[in-house]
């Protein structure tokens, strides 16, 4: 922490600084790996490894959109609610008969959509896109759980029989073209590597940072900031989606909250990761190294024997001193 | 002619108010119609019983979300489970369960964590949602640690609290007392200069208003009624919870926003919240009277997003000023 | 007026001395001292940019000095909240109102303290109302929310603001720009009736006309520093803009005369007709030739702004019409900021120009992915480093590393970066806001040299500047705005300092010559 002050006034060194944010992250994770190591047995065992990438690759599927939201000042807390409706949506299409590829793509689409609806309705009201979109969460999860428990008995939950290949791609001992790695980690991999090179590449990716740094300007050289706002909310929902789908095979059957943890994860990946809540700096690599720092802590913690709820106190006790760090409001005075 | 006037400028004032009050008026009337039983006095007394928590927590955000900064204190839920917890499993448990030990540990631990929080939001300048949501993170885990399940019993003298049976119970006071503080309250200098901060801070700031003091002052205010919605609380359930409270920071939420007052800040105030908080009540009672069988709590969660959207979009509306070109 | 610096008089009086303020690394204030004496109504006269907002929000206590010291009545205001117990009232640039609050709220703002209101709120509803009856002659319910009302009665809600606070000191920072003429006046007024109780009143203006008229004593800053101090009679139009441009004025005409030589005006490129920049200005006609280039000019507000961002098709004018040239003399086409080739620059950096999250880099590159690569496409990287290694040399910007911020570089350089990435997109005309704002002389002529080159070439520039000495030697004909339309038009032959500033003021040309023998003769 001795090098707060020296960080905070000259820009030359923010640029610098924000590649220190990762750096700092894959510190922890060092430093995290090394205590794992020692105080938790089979920390450093490859079954736990595959377990923790396994967490990490959902937890990164899901804060993918929650990062594209924060680079342009935005939050989408309908991340969790989008989560556990497309769990029990896929789940109770493959039940009622739909062949599969149909119904991920039902679930997609909806997710996008859910998404642009999120963008649509939040873009005028930016200050307010937390509770907007948490209204829209909590009316699309309600609306598909009328849909699927309608006639059934059994409420947020759709028991059932989930296809074999599904439950492979998330399992744990699941395997990818006999690489003994779960499939979704590869999948992540593979989205993160395209996502984080069209970020940089593209002009596109290099949008999402025009808008977040000045909108003003980027309105200047005709970026449409109403665009990029609907494309990283679409994205949030899209990918919201895909998480819950992969999470109907990590567990088996449908569950309307497998969500809920995701809520408050993606926004703790995304800002421990150094990404700025307030827009333009950071990335996904960034979010990158807050999942893992996020799952290897709550191996640890777990190995340690403290509680869910200890854990979520833990990474609480966590965002503060680091968003303190790298992004404060500017003071009142200097804003007459 | 001048009476007139005043009920124009009555009525400009509390525009805000136009959404919450049309909606509690239909579903009053539609819950006469489908279940009179609300209005008898055992009906009404069990409906103050249940509102008031939700009454009070939402008029604890209120002068926080009025002081402006979108300023939303997610942490309200959280705050009311902790003073819970730690009222069934601290005071009763080690015999500090008067009514006078009680009240002061709840109003004092409420009012320390809002001097807590608007410290690290003036002066650590982070933006208040990140900091109450930290907050929230934090006290729902330690709830958990301090009782990991339902349980303990709520001190002695609260035990005929809970029961609804007439409509001048204890929380009946209780909330009617808070609510005329709250009408005492919006009529002091301290609630302008709450309403100025947040309405255009850097007006306010250099117009000379003690801009720091109202923050504090609002957080302050939020602590005793989180403390008073965590007393009816515990009344209402009878014992200890260190999950269910967390939901009232949603429910709270929705009522201001309902009661037409702005996340933006400046703008709004306690009957909104109120009322807001009545709409909540009466559409989860209205939606119970249909028989909507296992879907009745999807039913409940899809209408309370439908109604939160709904009523940000007619408050951001009615907000723009009229001749915004731009 | 005698002025003694005894202790005692330090309780009456205010006291600035060697004050020092930065932002970033430009120097906003270098060294001001001055006093102010009560009775005294003390103007403060800059070009924009010389730092007298700056100076007024450090009295006020917005701003901390770095180094110096403020002395109101013998105390340092710590921030506005103190400044108001010292009887500090302020009238900032800006119109600042809670827009959701009510008339009596806003008016009375920071007239409670925390715990105690000051007056019943009966009592101010009845004094907002017969104050505002009085400076508007309007009657105004208390109660209405302040987003229904127009912009000058907003104007006279911050100035009852200030003026019902009883202040000792009394500070207007632009505060008449939203006021019409007999609005002025009857601010003058009030003016008159605080210095006759013993107040202190600074008035913070480039309005000269407004401040020869009622001001005791003016001090001349310029770039952030007390040049000039006239008292009484000594306050004249002449003298003022002397001191406030520094520069022999005589010379003035001499260069102007050559600023047209081997320029030959090619076809109309740019042609605006029936054109109105909002809704109650008068509509007028402008059209801009291939190898010219046009200077805009105009007093804060008068409309020069809207002007040519609708120009440079970013915002639809209100009414009329803007169309550009199509190629190869196929007519015209309404203008289209993506397509039409027009280029806009603007002086305001950090709020419209640079993106300080990017690299230099970056900050030149983003418009061409755009334009080059497709709205989403693939940059391709080494296309782009080769134009912007061209614009590099060309403009000559110290660069450093060039995956280092763009905040990294000085305010020059970072203009440079803007102006180059103007260049590299290949348009036909480039629009300019005030893009000299905070750049050094030697930055300054190497722009112009660009963009002579630029309309040699057959491009055509549009160029808005709050300096009028920007334009000599560079500009082939000037619109100065008054009241939304382009008032008068001065061709290069007859540029003067004067010339710009009468029109500015709405002064007739005749008038100006009387008072200041040099002229375009």
């Amino acid at each position: 922490m001795i090098m707060f002050n020296y960080l905070k006034d000259t820009p030359t060194i923010q640029k610098i600084s924000i590649n220190r944010s990762v750096l700092f992250g894959i510190g922890l994770l060092i430093f995290l790996s090394i205590a794992g190591t020692l105080l938790v047995p089979q920390f450093g065992s490859y079954a736990n490894i595959r377990s923790m990438l396994l967490l990490a690759a959902f937890l990164g599927l899901a804060s993918l959109g929650q990062t594209l939201c924060a680079l342009l000042g935005g939050l989408d807390m309908s991340i969790p609610y989008v989560i556990g409706s497309s769990n029990i949506l896929l789940a109770a299409l493959l039940n009622w008969g739909v062949p599969w590829l149909p119904a991920c793509l039902i679930v997609l689409i909806g997710g996008l959509a859910v998404g642009i609806l999120n963008g649509v309705l939040s873009f005028r009201i930016q200050g307010q896109s937390l509770i907007m979109t948490m209204g829209v969460g909590l009316a699309v999860v309600g609306a598909c759980q009328i849909l699927i428990s309608t006639g059934s008995v059994y409420g947020g939950t759709v028991l059932g029989t989930v296809p074999q290949w599904l439950r492979d791609v998330s399992s744990i001992a699941g395997t990818t073209f006999g690489l003994p790695i779960p499939p979704i980690v590869i999948i992540w991999i593979v989205v993160a590597a395209i996502v984080v090179t069209a970020m940089a590449k593209t002009s596109f990716g290099r949008s999402f940072y025009a808008v977040g740094g000045n909108r003003l300007a980027a309105s200047r050289i005709l970026i449409s900031e109403y665009r990029m706002w609907l494309i990283a909310y679409a994205i949030s929902g899209g990918m919201s989606a895909l998480t819950g789908m992969a999470l109907l095979g990590f567990s088996g059957g449908g569950f309307v909250g497998v969500g809920d943890p995701y809520l408050f994860t993606t926004i703790a990946a995304v800002v421990i990761g150094g990404t700025s809540l307030m827009g333009g700096w950071g990335g996904y690599g960034s979010t990158i190294v807050g999942t893992l720092v996020l799952t290897f802590l709550t191996t640890l913690l777990v190995g340690l024997g403290l509680s869910y709820a200890m854990q979520q106190a833990v990474f609480g006790l966590l965002i503060i001193p680091i968003v303190a760090f790298y992004a404060r409001d500017r003071s009142i005075g200097d804003q007459i | 002619m001048n009476l007139n006037e005043k009920a124009r400028s009555l009525l400009t004032r509390n525009q805000h108010l136009l959404t919450s009050v049309c909606l509690s008026a239909f579903l009053l009337l539609v819950a006469a119609f489908r279940a009179p039983q609300l209005f008898s006095s055992s009906g009404i007394g069990s409906a103050i019983i249940v509102l008031a928590p939700l009454v009070l927590a939402s008029l604890a955000v209120t002068p926080i979300v009025l002081a402006g900064r979108g300023g939303v204190d997610l942490s309200v839920g959280p705050l009311l489970g902790f003073l819970n917890v730690t009222l069934v499993a601290w005071l009763v448990e080690y015999g500090y369960s008067s009514p006078t030990y009680v009240i002061v540990y709840l109003v004092g631990i409420g009012v320390l964590y809002q001097i807590i929080i608007a410290t690290i939001i003036i002066y650590v300048r982070v933006s208040p949602i990140i900091v109450t949501l930290s907050a929230y993170l934090v006290l729902t885990g330690v709830n958990l640690v301090i009782l990991d399940r339902p349980s303990g019993v709520a001190p002695e003298w609260m035990f005929d609290w809970g029961n609804g049976a007439t409509v001048f119970s204890p929380v009946f006071f209780v909330l009617c007392g808070m609510i005329v503080l709250w009408a005492i309250f919006s009529r002091t200098a301290f609630y302008q200069q709450i309403l100025l901060t947040g309405g255009e801070e850097r007006m306010a700031f250099a117009s000379g208003v003690n801009t720091v003091g109202a923050r504090f002052g609002a957080h302050a205010v939020a602590g005793v009624y989180t403390a008073m919605a965590a007393l009816c609380y515990t009344a209402l359930i009878g014992s200890g919870d260190p999950t269910q409270g967390s939901t009232y920071t949603l429910s709270a939420i929705t009522a201001v926003v309902l009661g037409g007052t702005s996340l933006a800040g400046g703008r709004g105030g306690g009957l909104g919240s109120i009322l807001g908080s009545i709409c909540i009540y009466l559409i989860s009672y209205v939606l119970a009277t249909f028989n909507f069988g296992t879907v009745s709590g999807f039913v409940t969660q899809m209408s309370t997003g439908v109604v939160l959207v709904m009523s940000l979009l007619v408050n951001s509306a009615i907000s723009r000023p009229a001749g915004e070109t731009k | 007026m005698e002025v003694c610096n005894s202790m005692s008089d330090t309780q009456n009086q205010v006291q600035i001395s060697r004050v020092v303020k930065r932002f970033g690394e430009t120097i906003a204030l270098d060294d001001v001292s001055l006093t102010i004496s009560p009775g005294e109504v003390h103007a403060i006269v800059g070009e924009n940019g010389s730092g007298k907002s700056t100076l007024a929000k450090t009295m006020s206590g917005v701003l901390r000095p770095d180094s110096g010291l403020v002395t109101t009545f013998g105390e340092s205001p710590r921030d506005p909240m103190h400044a108001r117990a010292l009887g500090v009232a302020t009238i900032f640039q800006e119109i600042l109102v809670a827009e959701t609050l009510s008339v009596a709220d806003n008016i009375f703002a920071g007239a409670d303290s925390l715990w105690k209101r000051a007056r019943s709120r009966a009592e101010a509803n009845q004094k907002s109302r017969s104050i505002l009856k009085q400076f508007s002659g309007l009657d105004i319910d208390p109660n209405t929310p302040v987003q229904q009302l127009p912009l000058s009665v907003k104007q006279w809600i911050v100035i009852a603001r200030a003026l019902l606070s009883n202040p000792r000191l009394l500070i207007f920072d632009e505060s008449s720009a939203a006021l019409d003429l007999d609005a002025t006046t009857r601010l003058h007024a009030e003016i008159g009736k605080a210095r006759e109780v013993g107040c202190c009143v600074v008035i913070v203006t480039h309005r000269i006309a407004e401040l020869v008229r009622i001001a005791d004593r003016a001090t001349v800053l310029r770039d952030g520093r007390v040049v000039d101090e006239l008292v009484g009679k000594n306050i004249t139009k002449s003298n003022l803009l002397r001191s406030m441009s520094g520069k022999n004025v005589a010379i003035d005409a001499k260069v102007a005369a050559e600023s047209m030589l081997g320029r030959e005006l090619g076809s109309v490129v740019l042609s605006a007709r029936a054109l109105r920049v909002d809704r109650d200005a008068p509509p007028f006609d402008f059209d801009l030739h291939a190898g010219e280039i046009v200077g805009v000019a105009g007093l804060d507000g008068q409309g020069q702004t809207d002007f040519i961002r609708a120009a440079a098709g970013l915002i639809s004018s209100h009414s009329g019409s803007i169309s550009v040239a199509k190629p190869q003399g196929l007519g015209f086409a309404p203008i289209d900021a993506k397509t039409s080739g027009v280029a806009y620059v603007s002086g305001d950096r950090a709020h419209e120009g640079i993106f300080p999250n990017l690299s230099i880099f970056e900050n030149f590159a983003l418009p061409l992915y755009r334009s080059t690569f497709g709205e989403y496409g693939w940059i391709k990287r080494r296309q782009i480093q080769r134009a912007f290694d061209g614009e590099v040399k060309r403009l000559s910007i110290k660069t450093g590393r060039t995956s280092n911020l763009i905040t990294s570089l000085s305010g020059g350089n970072q203009q440079k970066v803007l102006i180059g990435r103007a260049f590299a997109a290949g348009p036909k005309i480039i629009v300019l806001d005030d893009p000299a704002r905070g750049v050094d002389f030697a930055t300054k002529r190497e722009l112009y040299t660009q963009l002579k080159e630029f309309v040699h070439e057959g491009g055509a520039v549009i160029y808005l500047s709050s300096e009028i000495e920007d334009f000599f030697d560079f500009a082939d004909r000037v619109l100065v705005f008054r009241q939304r339309i382009p008032f008068r038009t001065i061709p290069a032959i007859r540029f003067s300092e004067h010339a710009f500033l009468a029109a500015m003021f709405g002064e007739s040309e005749e008038a100006e010559m009387s008072f200041e023998r040099v002229g375009a003769a």
